[in-house]
């Protein structure tokens, strides 16, 4: 009994070394990580490379790269990347204009501030797929609110989703209305840590309210606007579930995204490998913005420091 | 230790007579998951199933439904087959994944079940062709092809699905505004014809009426119906135009059969061709039609989005006044809870194409599931789902299945003399199901669906032709056929 006790608190003794703690508490994690995201990444990656179709049991044969050339010339994605780039950027550039506007606001006191902050914080905590049905519903031209409204003053009722131009707008005031909060949070955070004395400052030597923005406030909040829009567009550039639920990339296919298009090839046309492929080149570009993001982190850490 | 002998052998000659005679004491607890859409139809099987059924083979039978929502089940379905968590025991399936999922080796082949069980094969030939046609054959028969052979299971055709509910599109309308005096009086001054009012008015409606019943009743608000004035506009007609899975393709269909022209036919696989017939001149006229009448109906036509739901939903709410949609989708219509024209509906047969003679030909695209079983149950598993296909077919089952909402492809059942007074759309359901006719069936359906949808919308939306529509989709199917070498 002696000797168990023994070989047993010498085994917990030695797991639990410090040398060896920070692996064992990482340890877990890890291996969940390699489970549930390094494992399929690979496998996704390895499958990308075969043709792969997962609604039919046959032995799946070696293609090599040709999945990867399909995805580069078919027309089909790159008109889905062309569609993914007007919706990225307008929606970003609404967000950051609504956002740095709300930031303006929010960053004076007035009476209630705390509990329309809150208010206005709410979309961006409401799930997409809220979002999508109450904007799908908003613009419903026979009792949608918005038909609703404008019919007052046009008598016609109004059809925001019937043309490519509308649909791609009812998706970037969708997507926009979720997420500007967000934009105003990180304007927000960078407004009130502008020291008030350089305003004072300002003020005593007459300096004009544009001149004091330019040269007081912004570059304040430069760096963390330039992370918002990082950001926002690396989240917009996968845009899913609000454009599958308010137009199912139509009319036609005028507003499918990328990640749309990615869905379709994996899950209803069941091209498992050569979605793999276009995965891959997406995650590539993720990747890129990503670094991007992080440098601009880093850059913002710099200015802090 | 004497007396512990005697009983050791009773008890083993008790346990081996009970094996012997396949007596319940042996029979096991058998579970069967079936994956299931929400809604009536499905819940109704669910619920009857725990009343009253009885395993004939003495089992403890629970039939586990997995009910999802109808706009993620196939992608429901489609991710269990293909991770291989093999969940279900049964499928309710549309009929057009059959290929997908056949080929994938999910879908149980029971051709010899049939053949080997008189009672399997007695439902089969009470089924109606339309159904076994569609629902059941792989690859796929024609009802043409399947009474050429003469004999039900015909010899050298696979079989795969029984009908859990058998669907067809019909008008449903508003009995209170087509029968009013002033309005019928009004629309026979118009057009010189009368306004349909009753069930046999129906059966001689075709689409030129459907699209002046559509003109005549398109009206703002302030304006009167039926002796009230509107409050908000209101729309004669709607049917499908929706660019989601398979809301226009079922209606388009229609116009493309009645008029003559055809979609790709996958039975005249490999002869068959995609370019000249999908996109002929007879087709193109009739998605013309179709196309023509959408500037009578509700405005979220324009967006593409008026799917079944849509023109149900708009219907309940008294918005429009006429609806061609699923007999499925009747039964809310119905509930006063949910309907505002719950106490003013009929329901009649779908319009359809006046032919030379006279008559007029209401071919549609079929609706519905059939349930399939899948290929690893045991074989106590699959004896068992087979006998609750056999109770859900039973002419009992049918009628209180048909009470509830739902529908049957018995034709012995449908020939009952209560049958039609069952739901007031039975006779025009039973009207239809002789006209019905079913899309494709291959594995690259939803490639080809999604495509073809996707052209059908800009063409609904105004982006593009009738014309222009369907030569995209004759070269995309052309191409995409030839690849795969379904087209030679």
């Amino acid at each position: 009994m002696a000797d168990t006790a023994s070989t047993k608190g010498g085994f917990g003794a030695w797991l639990l070394d410090p040398k060896r703690r920070g692996a064992l508490l990482v340890t877990p994690a890890i291996l969940i990580l390699f489970v549930m995201n390094i494992f399929p990444l690979l496998w996704s990656f390895g499958l990308s490379f075969f043709n792969y179709k997962a609604s039919s049991q046959r032995v799946p044969r070696f293609k090599g790269l040709d999945n990867y050339g399909d995805v580069l010339t078919d027309e089909k994605v790159w008109e889905r990347f062309q569609t993914t780039a007007i919706i990225v950027s307008s929606s970003v550039l609404l967000q950051l204009i609504v956002g740095f506007l709300l930031a303006l606001l929010f960053a004076k006191a007035f009476p209630m501030r705390r509990i329309v902050l809150m208010l206005v914080l709410t979309p961006m905590m409401l799930s997409f797929v809220s979002v999508g049905v109450f904007f799908k519903l908003f613009y419903e031209p026979t009792f949608g609110v918005v038909s609703y409204v404008l019919n007052m003053f046009t008598s016609e009722p109004f059809v925001m989703l019937g043309s490519p131009q509308g649909a791609i707008i009812g998706i970037v005031i969708a997507d926009a209305w979720m997420w500007s909060p967000f934009v105003m949070l990180l304007v927000l955070a960078g407004l009130v840590s502008v020291p008030k004395y350089l305003y004072e400052a300002a003020e005593i030597d007459r300096a004009s309210k544009w001149r004091t923005f330019r040269t007081i406030t912004f570059p304040y909040i430069k760096s963390l606007l330039l992370l918002a829009v990082l950001f926002r567009t690396i989240e917009t550039f996968k845009l899913f579930d609000i454009v599958y639920i308010i137009t199912e990339g139509g009319p036609g296919s005028s507003t499918e995204t990328i990640a749309v298009y990615l869905y379709r090839t994996a899950f209803q046309f069941f091209k498992t490998s050569q979605s793999s492929a276009l995965a891959y080149f997406v995650l590539f570009i993720v990747i890129v913005l990503t670094n991007l993001y992080l440098y601009s982190v880093n850059r913002r850490a710099e200015e802090v420091n | 230790m004497k007396r512990i002998n005697l009983m050791s052998t009773l008890m083993g000659v008790t346990i081996l007579g009970a094996g012997l005679s396949g007596s319940p004491a042996m029979s096991a607890d058998v579970t069967i998951t079936m994956a299931a859409p929400d809604w009536p139809p499905t819940r109704f099987m669910k619920e009857h199933f725990d009343q009253t059924y009885t395993s004939p083979d003495g089992h403890t039978t629970t039939l586990d439904m997995d009910f999802i929502p109808w706009p993620s089940f196939y992608e429901r379905v489609a991710a269990s087959l293909t991770s291989g968590e093999q969940k279900y025991q049964m499928i309710v399936t549309d009929s057009q994944w059959l290929g997908a999922f056949v080929e994938g080796g999910y879908y149980m082949n029971l051709t010899d079940k049939i053949n080997q069980d008189p009672e399997l094969t007695a439902i089969m030939q009470d089924l109606h062709p339309a159904l076994v046609s569609a629902y059941s054959t792989y690859p796929h028969r024609t009802r043409a092809q399947l009474e050429e052979a003469g004999e039900v299971p015909a010899p050298g055709v696979n079989y795969y699905g029984f009908p859990q509910f058998p669907d067809t599109y019909v008008t449903f309308y508003r009995e209170d505004i087509f029968c009013n005096e002033g309005e019928m009086a009004a629309f026979q001054e118009q057009y010189g014809t009368n306004l349909p009012c009753s069930y046999e008015d129906w059966q001689d409606t075709d689409w030129t009426k459907w699209g002046q019943i559509g003109e005549f009743f398109q009206r703002d608000a302030g304006e009167m119906l039926a002796g009230e004035e509107l409050t908000e506009p209101f729309y004669g007609i709607a049917y499908q135009a929706g660019k989601g899975y398979d809301f226009s393709t079922m209606q388009v269909n229609a116009f493309i059969w009645q008029q003559g022209g055809d979609i790709w036919d996958e039975s005249k696989a490999p002869e068959a061709q995609a370019e000249g017939v999908v996109n002929s001149d007879v087709s193109v006229a009739a998605f013309d039609e179709y196309l023509s009448y959408l500037q009578y109906m509700p405005p979220v036509a324009q967006t593409g989005q008026m799917d079944i739901f849509v023109i149900q939903d708009l219907y309940m709410q008294g918005k429009v006044g006429a609806i061609i949609d699923w007999v499925g989708l009747g039964e809310p219509v119905l509930d006063p809870s949910a309907s505002t024209v719950h106490d003013k509906s009929a329901f009649g047969p779908a319009p359809g194409t006046r032919q030379a003679d006279g008559s007029i030909d209401r071919t549609g695209n079929i609706g519905g599931q059939p349930f399939v079983l899948t290929t690893w149950n045991s074989d106590e598993v699959v004896n068992e789902a087979l006998n609750v296909v056999k109770w859900w077919l039973n002419p009992e089952t049918q009628l209180a299945a048909v009470a509830n909402g739902g529908q049957s492809g018995l034709m012995s059942v449908m020939a009952m003399p209560e049958y039609n007074d069952l739901r007031p759309w039975n006779r025009a359901h039973v009207e239809m199901i002789d006209w019905q006719k079913d899309v494709w069936h291959i594995p690259e359906f939803f490639e080809m669906l999604t495509q073809q949808q996707e052209e059908f919308d800009k063409a609904i939306t105004g982006q593009q032709s009738a014309k222009e529509a369907l030569d995209n989709v004759a070269a995309f199917q052309q191409e995409l056929l030839e690849d795969i070498g379904f087209i030679e």
